[in-house]
């Protein structure tokens, strides 16, 4: 029978450890660490094989090309990169996007999440009705709203011909904001949910003394409302810009990138690359650089996030 | 040979009987697990993963046929009955399950470049053109050159089939895929709207926007520029350009003249406006269905949208006429093929699946249920095909139908060169930009594409 493990009193527990020592493991706890790597063993592997593996496949067919992907290139892919004015444009038209759906997310959702605060009638079922199309495939969106949209077949323009209205072309002439909008139908739903947790976490007391102080809903909703869903906005904008810059089935179902390159998307662009040119060493040097990029948002959108965190 | 495969089942039920009863051998004695046989445990299943994931998928590496999935991929649209009866036939005398995976074209190519990558390959592929020279050239299309010289008297290759669908699976001097389907587009018109208007079919490009502005009124256009850059090969043709000169290295060449024909389709949408914008869509059936739903009185399309139109408005009464004249008569030759990838398991399987699907017998059959069309010059003489009205105009159409991206293959970029030409086509017929600007544009990218 192992000996019972050391209690450690709460004041010892929330003390930093000191670095540069090494304490030495009693055998039940080296025991209970080999039975926890034990089981974050399939965790490990499933990370290993699907994530961090295809990772370091990429980084290295990123330094290699041809067709066969078997002649070594040092960086070329990578400095190519920089010179090819198709990547520069496709890397323009996404930051576009990411930009747009961020914005879009956070104002739509935090201004549906505020609106359905309230105690109104029909609030589950409206908050049922915007959170359907995000459970909804891409694939399944993309198609409905190419079908809505068709300039000449969708329903949209013989409606608005049908009401003496201006007809619409909008995937022909704004691509781009096109795809945003239907991206934010699609996950407006989900932020907003988000922000209506967050709302729900700010203690009405806040509220109430606003309201002493005679500050109005506006004043209440700027000094109080904004600043304590930083958060959940720091959140909100972290996942937008993420899956703005990851966006693929936008472009490739809606727009197929055009008109012309008008609305081509980098990932879009990388599978373009990597299956219809097969050229998969340009194409992983180019998710490697927007894997960085990536990277290096969060990071900032983190570090600005943070320093804007406040607490009453 | 069913014997054979009888004997092997056996063979393959003992050995799996005789591994099932050494798995179910009792553990020793002993607690049931340990903590050493649980690490080796977690060890195996750390070991298994990764090889089950390479090995997910795989075809069969079995040679010669004696049981197994033999794969195929497919087109979505080109299951016909008169296939399904070969492929029955076929899994009887080699006892195979065959397998059609079928997807749209871009899906297909998007497998099977990631089977490429993988090595785990099916046993045939149908493909949609370009793709052979392509795919032999990067060497992962096997060359059939020894089963030519072997059966290529028995079943009629190369002299039975019409010389550029030989030519356009020829890389080398050796042959990689055997055309299936041969295809060309005509001018389809609504009988009625034409005769009520008093005109003949056009013949020529002047004619033909006569004859659009002419029928273009209300909701009626006179006429509707299909979807995909594809459908802008055949104006290029008719004014004498390729997409490729292997001899100069040029682009779209002469240039005027490509010039010319991608300005001519930008007119007819934005000048004359005879033709609504097209689109980016995937859904290339869309002048097909405008087209049933008469809705416009001329597209220029293929018999593949043949069973759109008749399954959408079985009443319609429509004509087929040749190609358009511009500088020259002429029509882009499409058409499907089967080929072999280089790593498939068993090539004299596949090989024997080829020549039954491309026997005349099969095509023919095929033919009379979809009406389309067959690169065998004895198919072309079948009473079935001469009595078939859908199917005659495009007997007579096809030995003029030539490829527009003749030996874009060896540059190495086809699928590249491929995009920026879909980048000048949308450019001027769904912007509407300026010939000058939307080529200087072309030749930039192209020279940025060539120097790589």
């Amino acid at each position: 029978m192992a000996t019972p493990a050391k209690l450690t009193s709460p004041t010892e527990l929330s003390k930093p450890a000191k670095r540069g020592r090494r304490t030495k493991r009693s055998p039940i706890a080296r025991r209970q660490a080999r039975t926890a790597y034990l089981f974050l063993t399939p965790a490990i592997i499933f990370f290993g094989v699907f994530f961090y593996y295809p990772i370091a496949d990429i980084l290295n067919t990123s330094m290699l090309t041809g067709q066969r992907t078997d002649e070594f290139a040092g960086v070329d892919n990578y400095t190519s990169a920089f010179e090819d004015p198709q990547a520069r444009n496709a890397f323009k038209v996404t930051l576009q996007f990411a930009a747009g759906t961020t914005l879009g997310a956070i104002v739509l959702g935090m201004g549906l999440a505020v609106l359905i605060n309230q105690r109104l009638r029909g609030s589950l079922a409206f908050k049922l009705a915007l959170l359907v199309p995000y459970l909804t495939s891409i694939a399944v969106v993309g198609l409905m709203w190419r079908n809505i949209l068709d300039p000449e077949l969708g329903i949209l323009n013989r409606i608005l011909s049908d009401l003496g209205l201006p007809t619409q072309e909008w995937l022909n002439t704004h691509p781009v904001a096109t795809i945003v909008a239907v991206t934010l139908w699609m996950t407006t739903g989900h932020t907003m949910i988000l922000f209506l947790a967050g709302l729900q976490g700010i203690p009405d007391v806040y509220y109430e003394a606003a309201k002493v102080d005679g500050a109005n809903r506006w004043q209440q909703f700027r000094r109080i409302t904004v600043p304590l869903l930083t958060p959940t906005t720091l959140f909100v904008s972290v996942m937008a810009v993420i899956t703005g810059l990851q966006a693929f089935g936008q472009a490739y179902i809606i727009t197929r990138g055009g008109p012309g390159e008008a609305s081509d998307l980098f990932v879009f662009h990388v599978y373009e690359l990597a299956f219809r040119a097969r050229d998969f060493g340009y194409a992983s040097a180019l998710s490697v650089l927007l894997l960085l990029v990536i990277v290096a948002f969060t990071l900032l959108q983190l570090r600005i996030g943070r320093k804007r965190e406040v607490q009453y | 040979m069913n014997e054979r495969v009888t004997h092997e089942r056996v063979t393959n039920r003992k050995h799996r009987e005789r591994s099932t009863r050494m798995s179910a051998r009792p553990a020793s004695n002993g607690p049931w697990m340990t903590r050493r046989r649980m690490l080796g445990v977690a060890g195996g299943v750390a070991a298994a993963v990764p090889l089950a994931a390479c090995g997910s998928g795989a075809p069969e590496a079995e040679s010669g046929g004696g049981g197994g999935t033999f794969l195929a991929y497919w087109n979505n649209a080109h299951e016909f009955d008169a296939y399904k009866d070969v492929v029955a036939q076929f899994e009887e005398d080699h006892g195979v399950t065959v397998e059609l995976q079928k997807f749209q074209w871009e899906d297909l190519r998007t497998k099977l470049v990631s089977d490429f990558q993988s090595g785990n390959v099916p046993d045939v592929v149908e493909e949609p053109g370009n793709w052979v020279q392509e795919f032999a050239l990067s060497g992962d299309a096997l060359s059939l050159q020894k089963y030519i010289d072997e059966d290529g008297a028995k079943i009629g290759f190369p002299d039975d089939w019409l010389r550029p669908a030989v030519a356009d699976n020829t890389h080398d001097g050796q042959v990689y895929g055997i055309q299936m389907h041969y295809t060309c587009t005509l001018l389809f018109y609504n009988r009625g709207m034409l005769a009520d208007a008093g005109i003949e079919p056009p013949t020529t490009w002047e004619d033909f926007l006569a004859a659009a502005r002419e029928l273009n009124s209300g909701d009626v256009s006179g006429t509707v520029l299909n979807d995909g850059l594809s459908y802008s090969y055949p104006w290029m043709l008719q004014n004498g350009v390729h997409e490729y000169d292997a001899g100069s290295g040029k682009l779209l060449q002469p240039r005027a003249a490509a010039m010319e024909a991608m300005r001519f389709q930008r007119d007819l949408v934005h000048e004359h406006q005879v033709s609504p914008k097209p689109t980016t869509a995937l859904d290339v059936t869309r002048a097909a269905k405008f087209f049933a739903a008469e809705r416009t009185a001329m597209i220029l399309t293929g018999p593949w949208d043949i069973p759109i139109i008749k399954q959408s408005n079985p009443d319609l009464d429509y004509g087929i006429a040749q190609a358009l004249t511009g500088r020259r008569q002429a029509t882009i030759a499409g058409g499907t093929t089967l080929f072999i990838p280089a790593k498939a398991g068993r090539p004299d399987l596949s090989w024997d699946f080829i020549k039954r699907i491309t026997a005349l017998k099969t095509e023919t059959a095929a033919t009379e249920q979809s009406s389309m069309l067959m690169p065998r010059k004895s198919w072309a003489k079948e009473a079935s095909v001469l009595e078939n009205p859908d199917v005659k105009p495009f007997t007579e159409g096809l030995p003029y139908a030539e490829e527009f991206r003749t030996d874009v293959y060896t540059t190495g970029k086809a699928g590249e060169l491929e995009d920026i030409y879909k980048t000048l086509y949308e450019s001027m017929l769904i912007e509407g930009a300026g010939a000058e600007e939307a080529f200087a544009a072309y030749d930039d990218a192209a020279a940025n594409i060539l120097k790589g």
